[in-house]
């Protein structure tokens, strides 16, 4: 167990090398450097003169060519230093540490509640199988699955903001909190979910939907299996026979997609985070990118292919914890 | 669907029909993956006369004794024929071409609208100014309502068709290609090839799609639709290329490829003539929903305002324009319903040719 560790470590410590290596290429081949971006957006008569640009630029290491800036960059990040954002005049590592949480608070509850609704759903789907419910639930679920993103946050806006206006139901339009000041934590916590009800709601439902039809062909493919009927035929009832012995043969590729759904919830926050304001690191990664903030950029692409890489081993290490034939070593 | 095979069907001595007729065979018996089927053919058919569907040029005109066709310079700015620029007619056609020679006559689009430019007042005789901002509501000049500027929703959106098809066949093309030949090269060949291919699929993979895509765009600087599609292709390969490599590893030791390298077939020959063709089936699927993905990115990319700069027909960049005034929900429902249809439309048919083509699925239903 602890060579693989090691080993899957390792290998993940060379994907991250790479990882790195290539976005801090392209980043820098973006037209424009985080000095001349930020100037561009203020007056032009603000523009930094040639010889105090070329200051900077040496203060900064962005004189140099991208590759030793990049091994720079490398050498501080192994010393726990990820540089200071440039526009922002803040160390990264705080900048990152400001929007974490809002960003996995938001997937996380995401993901906790989309297979909380998911592996019930799943269930009674494959319980009434070929049934005219089972048929409406499963074309609901797949018409789901094709409802951009992006569309899905637009008409929940004007359904439950624009058009509800003075409602009972009237939702906030964007942001995480009214901006006020809590008394107390409680009362904070509430404005907090208050807010996150719409953009919760449009992080998860396609992710419902994909896990819930995955659990559904995956449990009538063992439905199907020698050891269901033996189950059925010894007079298991169809509770029983559905969660204690199909249900659990399903965990393995359930575990699998655990893993791999993390990536593409975090892609996904990128976009929600951009419509409704929420103050995450998707959104702070917009706004480098358009900054051209080397540093942020970079302690972001970090931050981000970690959580992935993590993702990956977590659903590879489940997946010898749920089948006892897959061992690790 | 399961249906029960006609008897008289089996009695009758029919030539066998291959793989992908019998795949095909199968899939038309499923309605709903047939009708996105069609629906995507209405889409095709949509996308090829959009100038003829909505437009302020006309579809044929006979001006001072020679027939043109100006529509087409909504496919190709080039195309529009020169004696229009020389005549200064200035993209206003009715008026000028009663003035200009009234002898002339011309086939006009079905609806008078451009997707590019607001519809000025009596530039048809009798219609008003388009209706700009919030007036701009649905209404049966303007069927899809207008945009802030006054454009027709409805012509945009008929004019967006082609942008919609040509990023998904085009940009999965792109990945098609790249993919099956990545993933043929590192399973045929295995070793030290698999080893370096299989390492440049995997940081691809886990580099956040998102990232690579914005910081390719920001490259790029003015992402036009074509750059756009390219960025989408040289992105979206890795899941092709790890399934070919599969279907590769599987096949490079079955014996109808030992036979062929036994009559002296070379590598390239193996790949593409003998191994390609069996290992295909299991592509096809995954690439039906990487247009689907990609259509859907285009769009996210443009309603984020990183896609093609105005004037553009992207049904992203009406969801664009609705951000900055969410009272005007008709710049959401119709390209948003178009944006849903066209992605469910390609996951039904990925869903039934998964279905028509995976042999394991078929034994199940037996």
């Amino acid at each position: 167990m602890i060579h693989y560790l090691l080993r899957r470590l390792a290998l993940g410590l060379v994907t991250l090398l790479l990882i790195t290596f290539l976005v801090y290429a392209l980043i820098r081949a973006i037209p424009g450097t985080p000095l001349t971006a930020a100037v561009a957006q203020t007056d032009p008569s603000r523009r930094l003169n040639p010889a105090d640009l070329e200051r900077m630029n040496a203060a900064y290491g962005l004189d140099k060519p991208w590759y030793q800036a990049y091994f720079l960059w490398l050498s501080n990040v192994a010393r726990g230093d990820l540089g200071r954002s440039i526009s922002r005049k803040a160390p990264v590592t705080q900048l990152i540490g400001e929007r974490i949480g809002p960003t996995l608070a938001l997937s996380g509850s995401s993901l906790l509640l989309a297979w909380a609704l998911a592996i019930p759903l799943g269930l009674y789907t494959a319980a009434r199988s070929g049934k005219p419910d089972e048929r409406a639930v499963n074309l609901v679920l797949y018409m789901l699955y094709s409802v951009p993103t992006f569309v899905a946050a637009l008409a929940l806006q004007i359904t439950f903001s624009i058009w509800s206006e003075g409602k009972l139901w009237e939702l906030p339009l964007f942001g995480m909190t009214s901006g006020e000041a809590h008394e107390t934590t409680i009362a904070w916590l509430a404005d907090v979910g208050w807010h996150s009800i719409l953009p919760l709601a449009c992080m998860t439902y396609g992710g419902l939907a994909w896990d819930a039809r995955f659990i559904n062909t995956n449990l009538q493919e063992v439905l199907r299996q020698d050891y269901i009927r033996t189950a059925r035929a010894k007079g298991a009832g169809s509770f029983r026979v559905l969660g204690h012995h199909a249900f659990r043969n399903t965990l393995i590729p359930v575990v699998t997609l655990l893993g791999l759904s993390l990536p593409a919830l975090l892609g996904g926050s990128v976009i929600i985070e951009q419509i409704f304001t929420w103050p995450g690191m998707g959104r702070l990664f917009f706004e480098s990118l358009r900054e051209r903030d080397y540093p942020t950029i970079m302690g972001l692409t970090l931050v981000f292919s970690l959580l992935t890489l993590a993702g990956q081993l977590l659903a590879d290490i489940l997946y010898a914890l749920v089948d006892p034939r897959v061992s690790l070593e | 669907m399961i249906t029960r095979k006609d008897p008289t069907a089996v009695a009758r001595d029919k030539p066998p029909r291959g793989f992908w007729g019998e795949a095909w065979g199968r899939f038309r018996r499923m309605p709903l993956a047939m009708a996105a089927l069609l629906f995507v053919c209405f889409l095709a058919v949509v996308a090829l006369f959009a100038p003829a569907i909505a437009g302020t040029k006309p579809v044929v005109c006979r001006y001072k004794g020679s027939i043109y066709v100006p529509c087409l310079a909504y496919f190709n700015r080039d195309w529009e024929p020169v004696v229009f620029a020389t005549d200064k007619f200035r993209g206003e056609y009715p008026q000028n071409l009663r003035d200009k020679d009234p002898e002339s006559w011309a086939i006009w689009p079905l609806v008078f609208q451009d997707p590019y430019r607001a519809v000025r007042a009596d530039e048809w005789p009798g219609l008003p100014a388009n209706p700009t901002h919030e007036n701009g509501r649905p209404n049966s000049r303007n069927l899809f309502g207008t945009n802030q500027e006054g454009i027709d929703v409805f012509a945009k959106m008929v004019h967006g068709t082609l942008v919609a098809l040509l990023v998904g066949f085009v940009s999965m093309g792109i990945a098609a290609t790249i993919g099956i030949t990545l993933g043929a090269i590192a399973g045929y060949f295995g070793g030290v090839v698999d080893m370096a291919i299989s390492r440049v699929t995997e940081v691809v993979m886990c580099i956040p799609t998102l990232i690579l895509i914005l910081a390719l765009l920001a490259i790029v600087e003015k992402p036009t639709i074509w750059k756009m599609m390219a960025v989408l292709g040289f992105t979206g390969w890795t899941g092709i290329s790890r399934l070919m490599r599969a279907e590769f590893l599987r096949l490079r030791s079955a014996e109808f490829v030992t036979a062929a390298r036994a009559l002296g077939a070379g590598p390239g020959r193996i790949i593409f003539r003998h191994v390609l063709p069996n290992a295909l089936a299991p592509v096809v699927v995954p690439i039906t929903f990487g247009i689907a993905a990609a259509i859907l990115t285009e769009s996210g990319l443009s309603f984020l305002g990183f896609g093609q700069p105005p004037p553009s027909a992207s049904w992203g960049s009406l969801l664009n324009n609705a951000r900055s005034n969410l009272q005007m929900w008709w710049l959401v429902f119709f390209p948003g319903t178009a944006i849903f249809l066209t992605v469910l439309a390609f996951n039904l048919i990925g869903e039934g040719l998964q279905k028509a083509t995976d042999p394991r699925l078929r034994e199940a239903r037996k």
